[in-house]
C-alpha cells in the first residue's frame, strides 16, 4: 500500500512568471544487486509476477484486507471464540438494574441474543468469559476509578440462570423475546403457508421434551410424513413451564399461611398457564390441519388412486393377495357398517315423521268438534237441505246429523276441514249439500248404502 | 446439545491446527556459533534455547569413544580430545580440499585424500552380538563368552563437511521440535553474505538431508534487515535510508551497505575481512591473562601459540580459550571488572585474574580502529560518504562490546543511530524466522514460494540518480526534498504529503521536480577555544587543525517537470511519484479530496 510522508517543507504560492519546466526523462536505470528479503520484496515480486501496476495491487491489497476482516468477524474474536460472533452492547442493557432480573434478557446481558434457546453450554461458557473479561469491577476501577459493579452482577446473574438446566429451561419457556405471533393463515398462498408454518412449528418444536421435532416439511411432502408431523403435534409432550412468573413468596414473613396461600395460587396460576398454552398449540394445528394444502393434495391423490384401481380391477380381474383380500374384506365389513348405519339413520328419520303426524293428528281431532259443529251450523241455517217455508221433519233432522256423524267418524281430520271449509264457502242450499254428497262419494266402499240423505 | 458442543470444541480444536500447522524455524547457520527462533504463539520471533538452555549454540562436534558431543557440549573436548573434535566447517561446504586454508592447531585436521573436505576421527564402535543361538546357551557345556568380545572396537570414522553439517543442522533442528512439540514445517537458514551460489546449494541440500524443509537460504545481513524491520517500521520513518550492516562474529567481519526504498533491500556494497572476529578479542584476552599468569607464577606462558608450540601450551591456549568466552561476555554485559579463572592452567598453577572495561578497550582499541576503518573503506567503496548513512545494524555477538558501539557512533554522524534493539546474537536467528514467516503467508493462492524468489536474478534495475522535489522560486541549488533516492528497485511508487497551511484559497502552488545528485557538504568550524581548554593536552596537540561538519545533501541536476495546483482548501498537497522499469516517469498532483482536479504529467 501506498504510505503517505509528510515532507519538512513549506509551500508558498507559486512566484508570478513561474513556468513548468520542460519535462524531461530521468537518467537510465543502473542494476544492483536486490536482497529478496522482507515483505516489500514479496509485495514487489507479487507485482511482477501477477503484472499488476501499483493501482491494481492496491485494490488487491485493500479486498484481501477486507477478506481477513471478515473472516475475523465471522469467527469472533478470531480462535478464542469460535462461531460466537461479537454483539453489540446497548446502552439499556449496560445500564439495567440488578435487582430486576426477571425483567433481564439473559442473552443479551451475554451477548447470546442472536441464538437464545439455540446457544448450547459451551457457547455460554464462553460469552460468560469475555464478557466477565470485558466488565469486571476491577477492570472498571482500572479504568475509570468508578466502583460500579451493576453490569457485573446482570452478568453473574444471567450465567447462573443460563448454566442451571431448570432455570434455564424457565426461562426459555417464557422468553418474552422470541415472537410467537402466527399471521393469518388464511389469506396465505400454499408457499408462503408451508414456509410460515415450517418457522412457526420449528419454534414450538423447542419445548417438545421429545427430540429430534419432526418438520412440517415441504408442500410436496409424501403422507406418511404429514401424518407423522400432526400425529406429533397432536401428542405433543412440552416442558414448558410458568413458574418464572410465579409472585415471590415473602420468605422472611413467619406467617405460614401467607406463604401456602401465595403457594397455592402460584401452583394454580401455572397449571391455568400450562393449559392455556396447550390450548393454543391444538388450536393452532388444528387450524393449520383445517388449512394444510397437503392434506387436499394427498386426499386427491388417493381418490385418484382407488379410481384408477376400480378401473384396473373391472378390466383385469386378478387374483388377490391375502394383505388385498383382507383389506377388500375389511372394506366390505366397513361398507356393511356404513350400510347399516344409514338404514338405522333411515328409520330414525321415519321414526320422527310419524311422530310429527300423530301430533298433528291429535291437534286434527280437537278441531274436529268445531268443524263438525259448524258444518251442522250450515245444515240447520240452510234448513236441512228442504224447501224454504217448510219445515223439516224431525226424522230427517235426526238421519241427516246421525249421517254426519257417520261421515266424519269415517273421513280423516284433514278431509273434514276440507269439507268444513267447502261448506262454508258454498254457503247455505243446494251447493252444501253437493259438497256432503261428494264427500259421501268419496268414502267409496266404507261407506256404501250407509247414506241416504247424503247420496 | 451434546453433540454440538463436541462439534464446537473440534472446530476449536481444527481452528488452532491450522494455526499452528505451520510452524516456523529461523537457524543463524553462523561459522562457530548457530542460533534457532521460531514464531510464538504470540505471533512473534524469539530465539530460544537448545536442551542446555544456550541460545549460542557452538558448531562444534566431538567424537569420544563410543559418544558424539555436538554443540556446546563439544567445547570442553578440545583440551583433551582435539584431534577427535571438528570446528568451523562450514566455510568450508561447497570447496574442495584445494580451495581451503588447511592448517589447523587443535581440530581435526581434514583429510589431504578427500575432493571434499573431510575429517577421520577416532571412535569406538559397539562390539558386533555375539551370535550365540539361544538353545544352545542354555546348554551348561558351552563356555561363558569371552568378556574381550563385548568390548567396543577401536575403530576411525571418515566424514565430509556437508556430513558434519547435516548432522549439526538435525541437532538444531531436534531442539526446535523439542521446544515446540511439532516439526517446524518451514525453515529458512542464513548464509554468509560472500557465499557463492554453489556454496548456497551445498548448505540447502545438507539441510534438506538433515529433515529440514528450506524455503530459502537467506543473506545473513538480508536476515539482520528482516529481524529489525528496516523500512517497515511505520509512517514515521524515511522512505528511503542508507544503511550499514556490521555483522562481526567470532572469526569474522561483514559489512554490507543497504539502500533500503521502502522496505526494499539494494545492496550497494559488500565487505568483509575474515580475519577480523571475536578471536581477535579473545587472542587480546589470551595475551593479557598468559602475561598476568607468568607475571604471577613465573611460568613461561606464551598464548595464543603457534601450530608448533608444546602440547602443554595448545593445552592451556583451549582452557584459556574455554574461559575469556565468560570473560567476554561479562565485559560487555556489566560495566564492572570481569573475572577469569583457569584451575591448572599450566604446571599445576590455577589462574585467577579480572579485568575492567576500561583496561580491555585500551587493548581492543586497535581492533576496533580496524573495524572502523573496514566500515570507512567499504562505505567508499560503495560512493558514499559515511555521513551519509542513516543507520548502522548491528549483529553477532562480538558487537556487543560497548566500547565497539561508542566507537562506531562516532564515526558516523551524531544523528545516526547505531541500533542493537534486538540482541545482536540473536537477530539474524530471529530475521530467519520472520522471513520463513513473510514466505509462509503469501497473500494470494497463485504466488508460490519458489516463484517469488527466483523473480528476480541476482540483479535487479535500480534509480540511478535521486529525484526530489524543487519550490519554484527558491535560489538555492539544492533540491528540497528527496522523494526517490537513487538505487531503488524499479518500479518505484512514492506518495507524499506537503502541508499547504498558510496560502490563501484559490491562488495556485506549484512544485518542480528535479533529479539531483548526492554530494557532501564540508564546512570547516574553527575549534571553540573552551572546548580546548576542557580536552587533554595529548589530543589537543594531535588536532590541531579545523574541525570539519559534513553534511549530505543534493544537488539540483536536471530538471524533470513541473505542476501546478489550484489550492481550495487547508488540506494538504499530495504527490505522486512513480518511476516505470523502462525508466518512464508519472507525477501527478492533487489536493486531499479534489483527486479529479489533479495536475499530472508523464514522460
Amino acid at each position: 500500500m501506498a504510505s503517505v510522508v509528510t515532507l519538512p517543507i513549506k509551500l508558498n504560492a507559486t512566484p508570478s512568471g513561474w513556468s513548468k519546466p520542460s519535462s524531461s526523462k530521468p537518467s537510465s536505470s543502473i542494476e544492483l544487486p536486490l536482497y529478496p528479503a522482507g515483505p516489500s520484496f514479496i509485495g514487489l515480486a507479487r507485482r511482477q509476477i501477477l503484472q499488476r501496476s501499483f493501482e491494481e495491487d492496491d485494490k488487491f491489497i485493500l479486498s484481501e484486507r477486507e477478506k481477513l476482516q471478515s473472516e475475523k468477524e465471522d469467527k469472533g474474536d478470531g480462535l478464542q471464540y469460535p462461531g460466537l460472533g461479537e454483539e453489540d452492547e446497548p446502552q439499556h442493557v449496560l445500564n439495567q438494574d440488578p435487582k430486576e432480573w426477571k425483567k433481564q434478557d439473559h442473552y443479551a446481558v451475554l451477548g447470546l441474543g442472536h441464538l437464545r434457546y439455540k446457544a448450547h453450554d459451551e457457547h455460554i461458557r464462553v460469552a460468560h468469559r469475555r464478557k466477565v473479561l470485558r466488565h469486571h469491577p476491577d477492570k472498571k476501577a482500572a479504568q475509570h476509578g468508578a466502583n460500579d459493579d451493576s453490569f457485573f452482577k446482570c452478568i453473574q446473574k444471567a450465567h447462573e440462570t443460563l448454566t442451571n438446566n431448570d432455570k434455564r429451561k424457565q426461562f426459555d419457556s417464557v422468553d418474552w423475546n422470541i415472537e410467537d405471533e402466527v399471521p393469518d393463515l388464511k389469506s396465505l398462498k400454499p408457499e408462503e403457508f408451508v414456509d410460515i408454518c415450517n418457522k412457526v412449528f420449528a419454534r414450538e418444536g423447542r419445548f417438545s421434551k421429545v427430540q429430534p421435532v419432526p418438520e412440517f416439511g415441504s408442500l410436496d411432502a409424501p403422507k406418511k410424513e404429514v401424518e407423522g408431523f400432526y400425529d406429533f403435534f397432536y401428542n405433543f409432550d412440552s416442558w414448558r413451564s410458568f413458574e418464572w412468573h410465579d409472585k415471590e413468596v415473602n420468605e422472611g414473613s413467619d406467617n405460614r399461611d401467607d406463604k401456602r396461600f401465595t403457594e397455592k395460587k402460584n401452583k394454580s396460576e401455572r397449571t391455568r398457564r400450562k393449559k392455556e398454552d396447550n390450548t393454543r398449540l391444538r388450536v393452532l394445528v388444528d387450524d393449520v390441519l383445517a388449512l394444510d394444502p397437503r392434506i387436499k393434495r394427498i386426499k386427491a391423490e388417493e381418490k385418484a388412486a382407488r379410481d384408477a384401481k376400480k378401473k384396473g380391477t373391472s378390466a383385469t380381474p386378478k387374483v388377490l393377495t391375502p394383505a388385498e383380500k383382507k383389506a377388500a374384506e375389511e372394506k366390505k365389513k366397513k361398507e356393511e357398517a356404513e350400510k347399516k348405519e344409514a338404514e338405522k339413520k333411515a328409520l330414525e328419520a321415519s321414526k320422527g315423521d310419524r311422530e310429527v303426524a300423530k301430533k298433528a293428528k291429535e291437534a286434527a281431532r280437537k278441531n274436529l268438534k268445531k268443524w263438525k259443529k259448524a258444518i251442522a251450523t250450515v245444515i240447520s241455517s240452510s234448513n236441512y237441505f228442504q224447501a224454504a217455508g217448510t219445515a223439516p221433519s224431525a226424522s230427517v233432522i235426526e238421519k241427516q246429523l246421525s249421517e254426519l256423524d257417520l261421515l266424519v267418524e269415517l273421513s280423516e281430520p284433514e278431509e273434514i276441514k276440507d269439507l268444513k271449509e267447502k261448506i262454508e264457502k258454498a254457503g247455505s242450499g243446494e251447493p252444501a249439500k253437493q259438497a256432503l254428497v261428494e264427500r259421501a262419494n268419496a268414502l267409496g266402499e266404507k261407506g256404501q248404502g250407509k247414506f241416504t240423505e247424503f247420496a | 446439545m451434546i453433540e454440538a458442543v463436541l462439534k464446537v470444541k473440534q472446530n476449536t480444536i481444527s481452528q488452532q491446527g491450522e494455526a499452528f500447522s505451520r510452524t516456523i524455524l529461523g537457524i543463524n547457520f553462523g561459522q562457530s556459533y548457530a542460533s534457532i527462533a521460531v514464531i510464538d504463539k504470540e505471533g512473534h520471533p524469539t530465539c530460544i534455547a537448545n536442551e542446555e538452555g544456550e541460545r549460542q549454540i557452538a558448531c562444534a562436534i566431538s567424537y569420544v569413544g563410543e559418544q558424539v558431543y555436538i554443540g556446546n557440549g563439544a567445547l570442553p573436548h578440545l583440551v583433551k580430545n582435539g584431534k577427535n573434535t571438528i570446528m568451523g566447517f562450514r566455510n568450508l561446504l561447497g570447496h574442495t580440499y584445494d580451495e581451503v586454508d588447511h592448517t589447523t592447531i587443535l581440530t581435526a585436521p581434514l583429510l589431504a585424500d578427500s575432493q571434499t573436505p573431510a575429517y577421520t576421527v577416532d571412535i569406538l564402535v559397539p562390539p558386533p552380538k555375539p551370535a550365540s543361538n539361544p538353545r544352545s546357551a542354555a546348554a551348561s557345556g558351552t563356555a561363558t563368552p569371552n568378556p574381550a568380545a563385548l568390548e567396543p572396537v577401536a575403530s576411525t570414522k571418515t566424514i565430509t563437511v556437508p556430513e558434519v553439517t547435516s548432522l549439526f543442522l538435525s541437532t538444531l533442528f531436534q531442539s526446535a521440535i523439542d521446544f515446540l512439540g511439532v516439526k517446524p514445517t518451514s525453515c529458512v537458514i542464513s548464509a554468509p553474505t560472500w557465499f557463492t551460489k554453489q556454496q548456497h546449494d551445498q548448505l540447502r541440500e545438507s539441510a534438506e538431508k538433515a529433515g529440514i524443509t528450506v524455503l530459502q537460504v537467506l543473506d545473513e545481513a538480508a536476515a539482520v534487515l528482516v529481524g529489525y524491520r528496516v523500512g517497515n517500521a511505520g509512517e514515521e520513518e524515511k522512505r528511503d535510508k542508507k544503511v550499514v550492516v556490521l555483522d562481526m562474529g567470532e572469526t569474522s567481519l561483514a559489512i554490507t551497505v543497504v539502500l533500503v526504498s521502502e522496505g526494499e533491500y539494494t545492496v550497494l556494497n559488500k565487505g568483509r575481512d575474515d580475519k577480523l572476529g571475536g578471536r581477535e578479542f579473545d587472542n587480546l584476552l589470551l595475551k593479557h591473562f598468559s602475561k598476568e599468569f607468568t607475571k604471577k607464577t613465573k611460568v613461561q606462558l606464551d598464548l595464543p601459540c603457534g601450530p608448533d608450540a608444546s602440547a602443554a601450551d595448545k593445552r592451556a591456549d583451549a582452557k584459556l580459550v574455554l574461559a575469556v568466552e565468560h570473560t567476554k561476555r561479562s565485559l560487555s554485559a556489566s560495566s564492572g571488572a570481569a573475572t577469569c579463572a583457569v584451575e591448572s592452567l599450566k604446571d599445576g598453577y590455577d589462574l585467577s585474574s579480572s579485568i575492567n572495561r576500561l583496561r580491555f578497550d585500551g587493548l581492543a582499541s586497535n581492533v576496533y580502529r580496524q573495524v572502523g576503518n573496514k566500515l570507512n573503506e567499504t562505505v567508499k567503496e560503495s560512493g558514499l560518504d559515511l555521513s551519509q548513512i542513516d543507520e548502522i545494524l548491528l549483529a553477532g555477538a562480538s558487537t556487543l562490546f560497548t566500547g565497539l558501539q561508542q566507537h562506531l557512533s562516532l564515526l558516523v554522524s551524531p544523528t545516526t543511530p547505531v541500533t542493537s534493539t534486538i540482541d545482536p546474537s540473536e537477530v539474524i536467528a530471529i530475521g530467519c524466522a520472520l522471513q520463513a514467516l513473510h514466505l509462509e503467508s503469501l497473500p494470494s493462492q497463485d504466488l508460490k514460494v519458489n516463484d517469488v524468489l527466483s523473480t528476480f536474478k541476482e540483479k535487479v534495475d535500480v534509480t540511478s540518480q535521486p529525484i526530489g522535489v524543487v519550490i519554484p522560486g527558491s535560489s538555492s541549488d539544492e533540491v528540497s526534498a528527496v522523494i526517490i533516492d537513487s538505487g531503488a528497485p524499479l518500479p518505484v511508487r512514492r506518495r507524499v504529503a506537503i502541508p499547504t497551511s498558510g496560502v490563501s484559497k484559490g491562488s495556485k502552488i506549484a512544485l518542480e521536480l528535479w533529479e539531483g545528485k548526492h554530494e557532501v557538504k564540508i564546512e570547516k568550524v574553527e575549534r571553540a577555544p573552551i572546548e580546548k581548554s576542557d580536552s587533554d593536552d595529548e589530543e589537543d596537540d594531535e588536532e590541531e587543525e579545523d574541525e570539519e561538519i559534513k553534511t549530505p545533501i543534493t544537488k539540483k541536476v536536471k530538471a524533470l517537470g513541473g505542476v501546478e495546483v489550484e489550492i481550495k482548501d487547508e488540506s494538504e498537497l499530495l504527490l505522486e511519484v512513480i518511476v516505470q522499469r523502462n525508466g518512464g516517469l508519472q507525477v501527478k498532483a492533487w489536493q486531499q479530496g479534489h483527486e479529479d482536479s489533479a495536475d499530472k504529467f508523464e514522460v
